[in-house]
């Protein structure tokens, strides 16, 4: 197997997508993927493919005929369309941010925005994705100065002519009022949002906002119905489903009350907190949800966690 | 349950897929539109010129002026001497045109006409049209492939087949395109001759179109044609239940596709498709595993459909781009050739058939709630109740008009109930009955409004819930409408209103003769009469029953009605023969119904005995009374043996009367009503016969049964009751009476002889004095045997008590160790109670004798009934056992002992280790002393015990301890949460105090005096807290500048409130000061002098602040 394992990853890289930019004369280069990495970590480079300059500034491609090498450049504000497949370390990015390393998640993601920082608009940027992972991992870190700076950095790019680009814009400055506790404002604008916005993506997150925001200003009803709305309609984005369910487990709290015991909303809230440390163990939420959890229920789910036999933990729904 | 999709959904549906195949299928399938331009000549001849009209007029989709003018062409052909390729594009246009014609008009004879032209060509022309339309397609594969498509549309399947067959073989004069298409159209024509046949012959036919399609896309579906091919593989597999390989094709294929609206469009579809196959499987599997994973993946499909607007900017973006592109052709080729040309209309085509799926997607307005509504039932088929509700209100919010509204609606009610918002169910329920009469969930909906008070026992309101129902619903079919009657006869019934449940009875057989609730209604009507009493017109109605339906389903229940009807008419023995024989031919029974019963009619057997005893000690009575008055010897004693019999007799039918009871007692696990009813008669005749050994016995059985239900607690005690009587047994009565008895006679005896000795007058002669002695001696004796018997009843009643708390103590220990277990704290508290009743309480700094009973034996006993010590057991029934302590310091009035213990518990345990009881109590104390801990108990309740009795605690302490804090606002949020989620409880005035003191701070005064003068208003409130708020007004007035109002205010407050120093001193305080800043410097003085002088005042930290202004002023 030892001996197959690279003729098995250049036969793997073979069958991948490939990365293509268009140029301003129609010309179109394919371009070695610089986020392919082999056994040993390095980038895989075929001699026969473009590859970025180190300041990501040009695109060169060298051809060999005979002993003569001609090697030709190409400035990447000459690139009007990329066709670049999904970029792995972006899955792994948003997969650190569940896990709460956002830190490294920012530093990953910051290679990615790196060689298309020339090309932000040009349509097929991955840019404009590893931007938006880059959006949530500042948000989970909590530094107001960075998303300020981050924003400002996304605003100077917008001219409107990017749809996805202003969409980001327009959540990371609602991300923005979230912090500054501006709630009541935070709603309103979700919700002319999310009559504008269509994709799950995008509406997934406006929604767990919203339902943030109405969470604040005690809304739990609302907020109920604002969380819960991620998992009944856009349940395929599984990377929102844990501040969802953690958020529907805090509105159901909070519409505990003796007038409603018939109800049992306390279990409810119970059921969706025991559904995320079971569905999504490793997130962040499911840390603050055991920590919302009974004793019983917590110590359910840990001993469930580490594998040991559970008692007293109700299966989730 | 029965569920289909919305009507305009399925046509939306059909539509969209109708454009698809027309998309695909045409330009294989269709002579006209895979025809390309005649090449143009340089000098138009009159064929030429007719020719180019003629297309000019397809061009347009005027038909039949096309057609007119091909056949002119045709006319002149021979004439003009057009070569045959010629002649067969004339031939091959025509029948294109009758094609479309036919496609427009449907008719039968039209199809006709297209096969007779379509088999004309293929005679007339085997070379087809040559290079002449295409260079590569001399369009007999097309024609070919057209003329299956019309014996389709003519229903000639074998025709279609037989041919397709010949299409399918490979043959140099075949495409591969077209062998392609040949095996999709098989497929459908597969389908289409199968539809209205068996659903295994259905099946057979789709197998059959699934092997077909497999070979077709077994090498890939890289061309246009294997992708549709494919698509076709995807629909079977969907309508065969395969949903896993239509989902993993349908992936593939999107993959492949090159993401044209059209391919996006029919990717939704078939996810829909896929998700209902998925459903309808889940529907019809027997296994409930099996069911939950179709339900998740049919859910999983329909999360996985992009929903209106992402498709709808999708469609429009295409639309866009594809124009531009035409724009670009245009602008490039200002003068276009035949093949610029061509390359025109094609992408105006193009734009035309995006516009056109564009168009009906638009006008499909239902496709996000047909999404929502499939989404909301898979999530209620998996127990989601919740989520299900926001699908639903989704609905309502954004597609009011969904035709399926009602449909909608229905589960939406559905999901209500479950959820336990019945009232909301309710209302909905009435506004959809208003907004959507004519709705086919109506009567449903209708029928459930009075159903769900039904089912909450709220009888007045299910009855004008069915009412309204009745006057308000119109449409409502007559079954809905017998329902609702029913309801009503059910409601009243149910009220116990026996004579208008009767009326209504009466009412409803009348109306609804044949109705299937005559059964039920006619035994109801025998049991209206037999609850009232009359008992026989109760015979006379069951009879009745029995008469008309003999095996009827409430057979046995009448059988036992006709048992108590005896037992009221016919005497006892006729009702516990009724009785047994119901035993005997019901006894067994497994059902439900029949189970419940059993009990009852033990019951009716022991009222039967209690009856006979009854009758029997009436005897007992007249002869005692007969005897009693009669002189003669002789008869006297018959008289007496006559009582003493019917006293033997009774005896035996108390006995009997008990035994029946217990039994039912026993069998009444199911049926709570028999049961109170039965262990209530057994507690009567047990205790008047002091069984308590008994009585113990069977509550212990009943407590046993389930510890933690609601009325447990109530059978413990009647446990620990009976416990404590059995000390004071009857044997001590006995030995008592006997004792008594011994030495009545000899007492008596003894006084006599004393007296008779008196009265002769013989006052100090030995013999009297002797007699005396006798008497002295015999009381002393008779005393000495008292003390003995009473020691012993005492040492017996100690023996019980401690076994009544060792019964407590094993009570409580089950539940000792459950946190959530909130009787606990009551069980606790019930101990220390009974404990703390025997403490000897002495005067503050006196010794209790060696052996009272001191608090300190009493926590040692607490301790030991408990079963748990400081430092063992779990760490809540360590912290209860500390409850228990301080609740019973408490009790024995050593206030500081139970401050102790509360301190204890701050300081072992962390918030949630507790219970919501103890965090309260224990909050309080820790909030009285200012300690920060109170404020993680406080918040503890207020997110984790809400609807908790204690939750109020959280609120309260916690709001209090923000305002302590400072942060005003925040308490008053907490305040106001506390009073919007009905969390006020007993904490209702504690709460709006500090609201009203958070109003304060923030400056919002009126709300502020609102809320005081309203606490000071009520009578149950007045105390401190009336203190506190006069205070609070005063400051008020005083941030208001009016200083002279603030004063007046304090000074009230000082002269009505002296007991409570907290707010009284502060008034002085602020009273003094505002004199002194009027320049009342006089006043002021007086008034802190007068503040030093109250002993309740003169020691607060505020008297100290007064001395040293008083040195000041």
């Amino acid at each position: 197997m030892r001996t197959l394992a690279p003729a098995l990853l250049l036969l793997a890289a073979a069958a991948l997508p490939a990365q293509v930019v268009t140029f301003k004369s129609g010309e179109r280069w394919e371009v070695n993927n610089p986020f392919q990495l082999d056994a040993k970590g390095q980038p895989v480079v075929d001699a026969k493919k473009a590859r970025f300059n180190t300041t990501f500034d040009r695109l060169e491609r060298k051809t060999t005929s005979g002993t003569i090498e001609v090697v030709a450049n190409r400035k990447m504000e000459e690139v009007v369309q990329i066709e670049w497949p999904a970029i792995a370390q972006l899955d792994q990015a948003r997969q650190m941010i569940l896990r709460g390393e956002a830190a490294n998640a920012l530093e990953l993601v910051e290679t990615v925005l790196r060689p298309f920082d020339k090309v932000k608009k040009v349509p097929g940027s991955p840019w404009v994705t590893a931007a938006i992972v880059k959006l949530d991992a500042i948000d989970r870190l909590d530094n107001d100065a960075a998303l300020a700076a981050f924003l400002s950095a996304l605003e100077s790019v917008d001219d409107g002519s990017n749809a996805e680009l202003a969409q980001k814009i327009k959540l990371a400055k609602l991300i923005q009022k979230a912090r500054r506790g501006e709630h009541a404002a935070v709603v309103a604008d979700a919700d002319g949002l999310i009559s504008q916005f269509d994709g799950a993506d995008t509406l997934a997150r406006l929604h767990i906002l919203k339902g943030a925001s109405l969470l604040a200003l005690k809304r739990y009803e609302d907020a109920m119905n604002t969380y819960l709305r991620v998992p009944v309609f856009y349940g395929s984005q599984q990377e929102h489903l844990p501040k969802a369910l953690l958020g529907a487990a805090k509105a159901f709290r909070g519409m505990d009350s003796p007038a409603t015991k018939s109800q049992r909303l306390g279990e409810v809230a119970n059921t969706y907190l025991r559904e995320l440390v079971a569905t999504f163990p490793v997130s962040v939420e499911a840390e603050e949800a055991k920590a919302l959890l009974p004793r019983e229920d917590r110590q359910a789910a840990e001993k469930a966690q580490s594998g040991l036999p559970t008692q007293g933990a109700a299966a989730p729904q | 349950m029965a569920r289909t999709a919305s009507r305009s959904y399925r046509l939306a549906h059909a539509a969209l897929l109708s454009v698809l195949v027309a998309l695909a299928a045409l330009p294989a399938s269709s002579p006209g539109q895979a025809a390309k331009p005649a090449p143009a000549k340089e000098e138009e001849s009159p064929t030429q010129r007719l020719w180019n009209e003629a297309e000019t007029a397809l061009g347009k989709k005027q038909y039949k002026a096309a057609l007119d003018l091909f056949k002119k062409l045709e006319g002149e052909s021979d004439k003009a001497g057009l070569p045959e390729m010629a002649k067969a594009a004339i031939a091959f246009r025509q029948a294109t045109c009758l094609y479309l014609m036919a496609g427009q008009s449907k008719k039968t004879e039209d199809w006709a006409k297209v096969e007779e032209a379509l088999k004309g060509f293929l005679a007339k022309y085997p070379r087809g049209t040559e290079t002449l339309l295409d260079p590569s397609n001399n369009m007999r594969g097309v024609v070919r492939l057209s003329l299956i498509e019309v014996y389709a549309n003519l229903s000639k399947w074998d025709a279609a087949l037989a041919d397709l067959e010949a299409l399918r073989r490979p043959s140099p004069e075949i495409r591969a395109e077209d062998r392609v298409l040949a095996f999709v159209l098989t497929a459908k024509v597969l389908e289409e001759k199968a539809k209205g046949q068996s659903e295994p012959e259905l099946k057979l036919a789709l197998n059959q179109a699934m092997n077909l399609l497999k070979q077709v896309t077994a090498a890939g579906i890289g061309t246009s044609e294997s992708r549709e091919a494919a698509n076709k593989l995807v629909e079977v597999y969907t309508k065969l239940g395969m949903a896993k390989e239509a989902e993993q094709l349908r992936a593939e294929i999107e993959a492949k596709g090159g993401g044209s609206p059209a391919e996006m469009v029919r990717a939704n579809v078939q996810r829909l498709e896929i998700g209902d196959a998925r459903f309808q499987a889940a529907e019809e599997a027997s296994d409930g595993k099996a069911r939950e994973t179709l339900y998740r993946q049919a859910l999983a499909s329909y999360q996985g459909t992009l929903r209106r607007a992402a498709l709808a900017r999708a469609l429009g973006q295409a639309v866009e781009s594809k124009q531009a592109e035409v724009d670009q052709l245009n602008r490039l080729y200002a003068k276009p050739d035949d093949n610029q040309k061509a390359l025109i209309d094609k992408a105006k085509e193009e734009v035309d058939s995006f516009k056109k799926i564009q168009a009906e997607f638009t006008a499909n307005k239902d496709y996000d709630a047909v999404i929502a509504y499939r989404i909301g039932l898979c999530l209620l088929e998996l127990g989601r109740p919740w989520e299900a509700f926001v699908a639903f209100r989704d609905i309502f919010q954004n597609n009011p008009g969904f035709e399926k509204v009602s449909g909608a609606y229905y589960y939406y009610i559905d999901a209500l109930r479950r959820i336990g918002r019945n009232d909301e169910a309710q209302k909905v329920s009435r506004d959809f009955l208003q907004k959507y009469p004519d709705s086919p969930e109506v009567a449903p909906i209708a029928v459930g409004l009075g159903e769900i008070c039904m089912e909450q026992e709220e009888y007045d309101k299910a009855i004008e819930q069915f009412r309204w129902a009745k006057a308000n619903v119109r449409n409502l079919d007559p079954q809905a409408q017998q329902e609702i009657d029913f309801g009503i006869v059910r409601a009243l019934f149910s009220n116990v209103d026996w004579a208008k449940a009767r009326a209504a009875l009466d009412e409803f057989l009348a109306k609804h003769p044949k109705s299937p609730a005559r059964e039920s209604a006619l035994y109801m009507h025998g049991l209206t009469w037999f609850f009232e009493g009359r008992y026989r017109e109760t015979k006379a109605s069951l009879e009745k029953y029995m008469a008309e339906f003999p095996n009827g389903q409430y057979q046995a229940d009448v059988l036992y009605r006709q048992g108590i009807v005896a037992l009221n008419v016919q005497g006892p023995d006729e009702a516990i023969a009724i009785a047994k024989r119901w035993l005997d031919k019901h006894g067994k029974s497994k059902a439900e119904a029949i189970v419940a019963q059993v009990p009852e009619l033990h019951v009716l057997i022991g009222d039967a005995h209690t009856k006979k005893a009854e009758l029997l000690g009436r005897k007992a009575g007249e002869a005692e009374y007969k005897a009693r008055v009669t002189a003669a010897p002789g008869p006297k004693a018959q008289h007496m043996k006559a009582k003493a019999e019917a006293e033997a007799a009774k005896e035996e039918q108390v006995k009997a009367s008990i035994e029946a009871y217990l039994v039912a007692v026993r069998a009444a696990r199911s049926n709570p009503q028999v049961l109170d009813f039965a262990i209530g008669e057994v507690n009567k005749l047990l205790t008047g016969r002091g069984e308590q050994r008994r009585l113990r016995e069977i509550y212990q059985e009943l407590y046993d049964w389930d510890p933690k239900a609601p009325k447990a607690l109530s059978y413990l005690y009647e446990v620990i009751k009976a416990t404590e009587k059995m000390g004071d047994g009857a044997e001590f009565r006995a030995r008592t009476e006997a004792a008594q008895s011994r030495f009545g006679d000899l007492l008596a005896a003894a006084r006599r002889k004393v007296d008779t000795l008196e009265r002769a007058g013989k006052p100090n002669t030995p013999e009297l004095t002797q007699a005396k002695a006798e008497v002295a001696k015999l009381s002393d004796d008779l005393a000495k045997d008292l003390d003995a018997v009473e020691a012993d009843r005492q040492k017996s009643i100690q023996a019980a008590r401690q076994e009544a708390l060792g019964i407590l103590g094993a009570a409580l220990k089950s539940s000792l160790n459950d946190r959530r277990q909130e009787g606990a704290e009551r069980l606790v508290a019930f101990l220390a109670e009974k404990l703390a009743r025997r403490i000897k309480r002495v005067r503050p700094g006196q010794e209790p004798a060696p052996d009272a009973y001191t608090l300190k034996k009493a926590e040692a006993d607490l301790e030991a009934t408990m079963g748990v010590t400081e430092s063992s057991g779990s760490l809540i029934a360590q912290a209860r056992l500390y409850y228990g302590k301080g609740t019973l310091a408490l009790l024995a009035r050593d206030p500081a002992r139970a401050e102790s213990m509360w301190r204890r518990i701050a300081d072992l345990y962390k918030a949630e280790e507790l219970s919501p009881g103890i965090l309260g109590t224990v909050g309080d104390y820790l909030a009285s002393k200012q300690d920060p801990k109170a404020e993680a108990y406080f918040a503890y309740i207020a997110e984790h015990h809400r609807s908790s009795e204690y939750a109020d605690f959280g609120f309260a302490g916690l709001a209090e301890v923000r305002l302590a804090q400072g942060k005003a606002k925040e308490a008053l949020a907490i305040a106001d949460e506390a009073t919007a989620m009905g969390i006020t409880l007993s904490k209702e005035k504690d709460l709006r105090f500090t609201r009203a003191r958070a109003l304060v701070e923030l400056g919002q005064f009126d709300e502020a005096k609102k809320e005081l003068t309203y606490i000071s208003g009520v009578r149950e409130w007045r105390g401190e807290t009336t203190s506190g708020c006069l205070y609070h007004l005063a400051l008020i007035e005083e941030k208001q500048g009016r200083m002279q109002e603030a004063v007046v205010l304090h000074q009230r407050n000082i002269l009505a409130w002296k007991k409570h120093e907290r707010w009284v001193a502060r008034s002085y305080l602020r009273a003094g000061e505002l004199l002194a800043k009027l320049g009342q410097r006089d006043a002021a003085r007086a008034t802190y002098q007068e503040m030093l002088t109250k002993d309740r005042v003169k020691d607060t930290p505020e008297a100290q602040e007064a001395r040293s202004r008083l040195t000041r002023i």
